[in-house]
């Protein structure tokens, strides 16, 4: 018979007891892997940027300041830029669904110039190119929908009050889901003139390639400059550092969950500890028993500590597993939200996350465990309990 | 045989000028005094004596529970006063058997485990530690009861488990606190017949604290304890 053995035979002693506290661990990882997938995520898609040699423009008051249209060009003929194209983003409602997935206007001459690693069927290109209000799809988005082509797709201003109506031209394929919708930025700029609404001619963002990855910097810094006495001033930086802005401006919230989670964590551990400590004075006599036919201290410590930590892990693994389908989940039903599938970015966080329970587990266990080692059997054998 | 060690008629237990005093808080309380004891292998005593006259305190001295605060306990060959904690551990799971009052099994081990489990701390292997539970649980009569857990049997055979457990690793000393001191008299006289067989047959040597003479009868011979001194020591037969 082994440690583990006994280990397991113990952890089955109290059955009720074991399920609610595997649970109480189990539920508090599952919350900690959505959040710290979600920050995985962040680091995989900004990684994954890094190797695109794209950059972005944007005025250098954040997203609310004006990017006038004719920038494009002018980043365009910068010297080192390869293509460029506007990207504005709609964030439209669909039917009854409130922004369900990405819509950005978008020149349909160079986008796919400038995401040149995503390829879309030349016929159904040319067809975008042509259509007014044309729009193409990322196929996973299409497949999801089930839009086929031709297919009509309404959307619903919220942040512009121009309504679109879309024609599906065609999908592209990407390396990953981008759950994204492109169309011609023109259809829409120019519905937003035809109301004489405010706000027309503003391109949102610009996307561009540059020829070479060292010359990322050069080229925005290049772009900055050019733009830097001009109304609208630019701030351009690579499309990494425009993802990792995203995850910044999340910073403090991050920060704020992660130290509740790392309370809820702590107070789990007191619950656990509480649990252990009950269930090492309900044995106190078989402990000294234990001890007197010859099990040693460490032998001791050891299983308790094992139980302990058996009890967190197994509440660690049902969590993680929960909180991956959660993610999952998201990744299906909001792609826009969660680009990635969990099996795209599994990593080191999971293996913090283990720790982390294995940790509760073992910060739960030591005081009961080092107590029940230092027990006198004399004691142990005399204690009524 | 665990015994191997002892050279011919050398004790199995020396106890010589044995004082214990515990300490609760600044009161010395003197629970043993000048205690003289030998015993020869196959022996069996039965210690008896009013509650609080130290039998329990001896009978841990012996099994190397507990040190004493002055004079030297020497079992099977070993100076027990001295030895460190981690040592004592290892030595008892080598050479001493316990039967507790109220047999004290693992309540989530089947029979066959807890008589399995002091045998973890050897380097027999999973088939030697079979054979061994087998020829244990056999000699207490309990082969049919092996993946029995605890609450599925009785007193009397709970203690039967409890002394299998004791015997398992084939200790050279069984000590039994009060083994039968929890049962009614047809399990006691059950339990009595066991140990007297275990000395008899396989000339284990073993020390009973008992408050019943019947019981102490069984013994070969028996020491009496007052107020932590022995004040009287017969053998079999004689009264």
């Amino acid at each position: 018979m082994q440690t583990l053995f006994y280990i397991w035979r113990n952890l089955k002693r109290n059955k009720l007891r074991s399920i609610l506290t595997i649970l109480s661990v189990g539920f508090s990882l599952a919350l900690m892997t959505v959040l710290n997938g979600y920050m995985a995520m962040q680091g995989v898609w900004g990684k994954e940027a890094e190797t695109r040699n794209r950059i972005v423009v944007m005025n250098s008051q954040g997203f609310s300041g004006m990017l006038p249209i004719s920038y494009v060009d002018r980043v365009r003929n910068t010297e080192g830029v390869q293509a460029a194209s506007q990207y504005a983003w709609y964030g439209g409602n669909y039917k009854d669904e409130q922004m369900p997935f990405a819509q950005f206007g978008v020149d349909p001459k160079s986008v796919f110039d400038v995401w040149n690693e995503m390829t879309i069927d030349p016929k159904q290109l040319e067809e975008f190119q042509k259509t007014r209000n044309g729009c193409v799809v990322d196929r996973r988005l299409a497949e999801k929908r089930g839009w086929k082509i031709g297919e009509r797709i309404p959307l619903q201003g919220t942040f512009y009050r121009f309504d679109l109506d879309l024609v599906l031209c065609g999908s592209f394929d990407s390396p990953q889901d981008t759950g994204s919708l492109w169309f011609n930025w023109l259809y829409l700029d120019e519905g937003m003139r035809a109301m004489n609404a405010a706000g027309t001619g503003n391109s949102g963002t610009i996307f561009a390639r540059v020829t070479q990855s060292e010359s990322m910097a050069s080229v925005s810094q290049r772009i900055d400059e050019r733009f830097a006495s001009s109304d609208n001033p630019t701030r351009t930086q690579t499309e990494a550092a425009f993802a990792q802005m995203f995850t910044d401006m999340l910073g403090n919230v991050q920060a704020y969950i992660r130290n509740i989670g790392l309370a809820v964590v702590f107070s789990l551990s007191l619950v656990a500890a509480n649990a252990m400590a009950m269930s090492m004075r309900e044995r106190t006599t078989e402990i000294a028993v234990l001890k007197a036919i010859g099990f040693s201290r460490r032998r001791v410590l050891v299983t308790i500590l094992g139980e302990a930590c058996s009890i967190t892990l197994l509440g660690g693994l049902l969590g993680i597993f929960i909180g991956c389908i959660c993610l999952e989940l998201l990744h299906t039903l909001s792609s826009q939200f969660m680009p990635l599938s969990v099996f795209e970015m599994l990593g080191p966080w999971l293996v913090y996350l283990l720790t982390t329970a294995a940790g509760i587990g073992f910060v739960s266990g030591i005081v009961p465990a080092v107590r029940a080692a230092q027990l006198s059997v004399i004691d142990g054998l005399r204690r009524v309990v | 045989m665990s015994e191997a060690h002892l050279e011919n008629g050398e004790p199995v237990v020396v106890v010589q000028d044995v004082c214990k005093e515990f300490h609760r808080d600044a009161i010395t309380i003197p629970v043993l005094s000048g205690i003289n004891l030998e015993l020869k292998r196959g022996d069996y005593l039965a210690l008896m004596g009013p509650s609080g006259s130290g039998k329990s305190t001896l009978l841990n001295l012996v099994a190397g529970l507990d040190r004493p605060t002055s004079g030297t306990v020497t079992v099977c060959g070993q100076s027990l006063e001295s030895t460190s904690e981690s040592k004592l551990a290892r030595w008892r799971s080598r050479h001493i058997g316990f039967v507790f009052q109220l047999y004290n099994l693992i309540p989530v081990l089947t029979a066959f485990e807890n008589v399995e489990l002091p045998l973890t701390l050897t380097s027999l292997s999973r088939r030697e530690r079979r054979e061994h539970v087998e020829a244990a649980l056999q000699v207490v009569g309990l082969s049919d009861r092996a993946h029995h857990y605890p609450r599925q049997l009785s007193g009397g055979q709970e203690q039967r488990v409890s002394i299998a457990r004791a015997i398992a690793t084939d200790p050279t000393l069984i000590v039994a606190d009060e083994p039968t001191g929890d049962l009614d008299a047809k399990s006691a006289g059950e339990i009595l017949d066991l140990m007297e067989r275990l000395n008899r047959e396989f000339h284990k040597t073993i020390i009973m604290v008992t408050h019943d003479p019947d019981a102490a009868a069984r013994a070969k011979q028996t020491v009496h304890l007052q107020k932590g001194v022995l004040v009287e020591k017969t053998h079999a037969g004689q009264e």
